[in-house]
């Protein structure tokens, strides 16, 4: 009797697992049958909010059901990631995740309420952006190295548009290879911080590229060098941080970038349709146009990219963080 | 000159654009005034739709949109003391007070008409005077803007209600309370007690919600018997001798709202509150502020529209977004492809003029849909209480939720809506502790970034700006503690006389 009950109990358990096999591969068939949700950890109208509904629309017209974006914002991107990574993971809620929720906070918050690789299953890399070193239209310095002669043995301040934000860590990183004695001054966000800059109140900022921009373009601030790892077609005669041959920036790369997660555990065969009608969305006309107008380039790819990728940047960032010591308990 | 703004009219004269404006201010002025849907919410959630119009049709719905929120949330504001945007925070001290007399239909007009004349005065502020604001506006370093906010700061004063002492401490717990979070430069916690949903520092809409319009549904449901004298508002308008009565107050709310929106990083809420505080001094019975003064409706519809057209003079003049909608609408013309700033006034500036002509329709749009709105809205005082409180309840767990679809925000606002409630009954002001929770994190993130950059208190002193605002900060301590000292000890003479 005893035994019979064993059987009967494994064959539940089989037949569960069975027809638990069977919606799973059902589900990614006829997957989405209902509205899907991308979480968005800033708030509306943010670069991560327009990418992700960007990505939204696209996915809309081409599934037929309504993908939404939903705003989670607080805490420098932690708190709306902690929620994803707690989402069910049935593939109707997705993540936007980008260099802070994926790259910087798990090497800067040590209390972290969510583990970047573990909780998440990458599905595609979208975009990435460049940082620019630009200093005041007043600055004398026209090259990096005159920049470093001009601030040799002064303190200089670095703006950026909060502390473990993309442009504050670039900050560290050129302060640690450089030596250069830097202040950091935080703002809250870029809107505020690139009025300092033009007007001078700060010395120097490795703003993202699309934000610095239209300063550029009209003159306010210079570019120096822009921090990846080529140089940006936006910007042709402007050399990467790499290229000017200091001792200490050789291979110097800060990026941000943006690609779509979806919480651990997400069926890999929902994975592997999200990421292919993402990148279908993302090699579309309208999503080119966007990206080229706001200074990105577009990535795409496979999620094992995308997973590598994630691993590269949490390791370099972890090294950044610990020589910086800006590590908050 | 003549042959830009030929070209601008070219450009804007098309059904499309009166259509989009039209569409944004009514769109607008609804969400505006349901409470937590925020102008700055509805234009972010436009701006998809931008992409695929002509650049001008898509910007002007954006500003259309906003212009319809700012005054939207007087509307809410002023019927069921719930400000449908923080801009109108400031408008429920009076305009809510009238609406319980009787006036609702009077409070709704004179919001309109601040709203509009102030409109039309930043947006010529924005077409003739650009370029000289903000350079003059880029003179803001961090100890610059210290002094302005220390002199904000002393605001508190006059809307302190009938103890001083009560009133600062009402806005010191809400710099403390403002502190809750990260903090700015070490990213350290602060007050948050290990609690992850406190480490982005608590909402700014469920704490405002909480505040005001919670109490008036606590203390409904405690007196259930008495009853409200809310009655029809349709008789009540606006006499032409109660608006010659408020225009210098709607004129110099206007200038109020222009500097401070030409500033990056302000914002209305403060504007409405510094125009209101400056109306208060300035009147002969500063006592009736805060029980249904008329004035102080025009004072702050006055302060926060003036901002609305002022905050688009960094953006278009420098291509600098002064607040998050200045962002937003940076962002619809970066997907345009058009950089706003100097450069755009040389390659584009048939589009600028077009842009123009827009602004100043919308301001006719405005008061067009604002009159039609308010004659409907007005209607919500008919309706019975005990139908109204449980809605305006619903109103505000829905508002507080949909900021960050969080109940944790639901949570924060009935809890200061408990404090809210309590601080009423022993007599202490809220509108300080919002100030307070406004103003402090600048306060102290300028306070600290004048340090950073200079590391040496001279600083503080290093130009003619700074002494222009110490100096208006020392007069205004002493004007305004003068005068209450003067009030109090006059109220104090009446109470013997009386006894």
């Amino acid at each position: 009797m005893k035994t019979f009950g064993r059987l009967l109990a494994a064959a539940t358990v089989f037949a569960t697992g069975l027809g638990l096999a069977s919606q799973a591969s059902a589900q990614a068939d006829d997957y989405p049958t209902k509205r899907v949700t991308i979480i968005v950890p800033y708030s509306a109208g943010g670069a991560t909010d327009v990418l992700a509904r960007q990505v939204a629309q696209g996915l809309t017209e081409k599934w037929g059901e309504t993908v939404t974006v939903e705003n989670r914002p607080g805490a420098g991107a932690t708190l709306g990631t902690a929620q994803a990574a707690r989402a069910r993971p049935d593939g109707y809620t997705l993540f936007m995740g980008q260099v802070s929720s994926h790259g910087i906070a798990p090497a800067v918050y040590a209390n972290l309420q969510y583990k970047a690789k573990e909780d998440f299953e990458p599905i595609v890399w979208i975009t990435e952006i460049p940082n620019v070193m630009v200093v005041p239209e007043a600055s004398k310095a026209t090259t990096v190295q005159e920049f470093m002669d001009q601030a040799k043995g002064k303190n200089v301040s670095f703006g950026s548009s909060g502390t473990g934000s993309s442009i504050h860590l670039s900050g560290e990183m050129f302060k640690a290879r450089t030596g250069l004695d830097m202040t950091h001054v935080p703002y809250r966000g870029s809107g505020e911080a690139v009025p300092a800059l033009v007007s001078g109140n700060i010395d120097v900022m490795f703003d993202n590229l699309p934000s610095a921009m239209p300063q550029i373009k009209a003159g306010t601030i210079r570019a120096l060098a822009v921090t990846s790892a080529e140089r940006d077609p936006s910007l042709p005669d402007v050399p990467t941080l790499s290229e000017t041959g200091i001792e200490g920036l050789e291979g110097f790369e800060a990026k941000s970038w943006f690609g779509l997660l979806a919480p651990a555990g997400t069926d890999k065969a929902i994975v592997d349709k999200v990421n292919a009608s993402v990148n279908e969305v993302i090699s579309g006309e309208t999503f080119q146009t966007y990206a080229k107008n706001n200074g990105a380039t577009v990535v795409g790819g496979s999620p094992e990219k995308f997973g590598e990728f994630i691993d590269a940047e949490l390791d370099k960032w972890a090294k950044v963080v610990s020589d910086a010591g800006v590590r908050v308990e | 000159m003549m042959e830009n703004i030929g070209l601008g009219l070219s450009l804007f004269f098309t059904l499309q654009n009166f259509v989009a404006i039209g569409v944004g201010v009514m769109i607008g002025v609804i969400i505006g005034s349901i409470p937590g849907l925020t102008a700055t919410m509805a234009v972010a959630l436009a701006l998809p739709f931008t992409f695929s119009l002509p650049p001008v049709t898509g910007i002007l719905l954006l500003v259309g949109i906003y212009k319809g929120g700012i005054f939207g949330g007087s509307i809410s504001a002023i019927l069921i003391r719930a400000p449908g945007t923080p801009a109108a925070a400031c408008t429920t001290l009076d305009g809510y007070p009238m609406a319980r007399r009787g006036e609702a239909g009077k409070a709704l007009q004179m919001a309109l008409y601040a709203s509009c004349i102030a409109d039309v005065i930043s947006n010529l502020a924005l077409i003739f005077l650009a370029g000289t604001i903000a350079s003059f506006a880029l003179e803001f370093g961090p100890p610059e803007y210290f002094w302005l906010i220390a002199f904000s700061l002393t605001i508190v004063i006059s809307i302190s209600g009938s103890s001083l002492t009560k009133g600062i401490i009402s806005g010191l717990l809400g710099v403390l309370l403002s502190t809750v979070g990260l903090d700015l430069v070490y990213g350290t916690q602060r007050l948050t007690f290990d609690n992850f949903n406190l480490m982005g520092g608590i909402g700014y809409i469920p704490l405002l919600i909480g505040l005001f319009a919670i109490p008036e549904v606590i203390e409904f449901y405690l007196q259930r018997a008495s009853p409200l004298n809310v009655s029809s508002s349709d008789r009540s308008r606006v006499s032409w001798a109660e608006f010659k009565r408020c225009l210098p107050t709607i004129v110099r709310g206007s200038f109020i709202g222009v500097a401070l929106g030409s500033v990056p990083g302000i914002g209305a809420t403060a504007a409405s509150f510094l125009s209101y505080g400056e109306a208060r001094r300035n009147s002969k019975t500063p006592e009736t502020f805060g029980r249904g003064e008329i004035k102080g409706v025009a004072a702050a519809e006055s302060g926060n529209n003036g901002v609305a057209g002022a905050t688009l003079i960094p953006l278009l003049a420098l291509g600098i977004p002064g607040d998050v909608v200045t962002a937003v609408i940076l962002g619809a013309f970066m997907l345009q492809g058009l950089t706003p700033g100097p450069l755009m006034f040389q390659d584009n500036i048939d589009l600028i003029y077009a842009l123009f002509c827009g602004m100043i329709v919308a301001s006719v749009f405005l008061f067009g849909s604002g009159l039609f709105a308010i004659r409907y809205f007005a209607k919500i005082t008919d309706v019975p209480r005990h139908i109204l409180i449980p809605l305006v309840l619903l109103f505000c767990v829905f508002g507080s939720y949909a900021v960050q679809n969080q109940m944790f925000d639901v949570l924060i606002m009935l809890c200061f809506g408990v404090l809210g409630f309590l601080m009423a009954r022993i007599g202490m002001s809220t509108p300080p502790l919002l100030i307070g929770f406004i103003l402090g994190p600048l306060f102290e993130d300028n306070l600290r970034r004048s340090y950073l950059i200079a590391n040496d208190a001279s600083v503080f002193v290093r130009s003619p700006i700074c002494w222009f605002f110490i100096a208006a900060t020392v007069l205004s301590l002493f004007i305004g503690l003068r005068k209450e000292f003067q009030s109090a000890k006059a109220a104090r003479e009446r109470a013997a006389a009386g006894a």
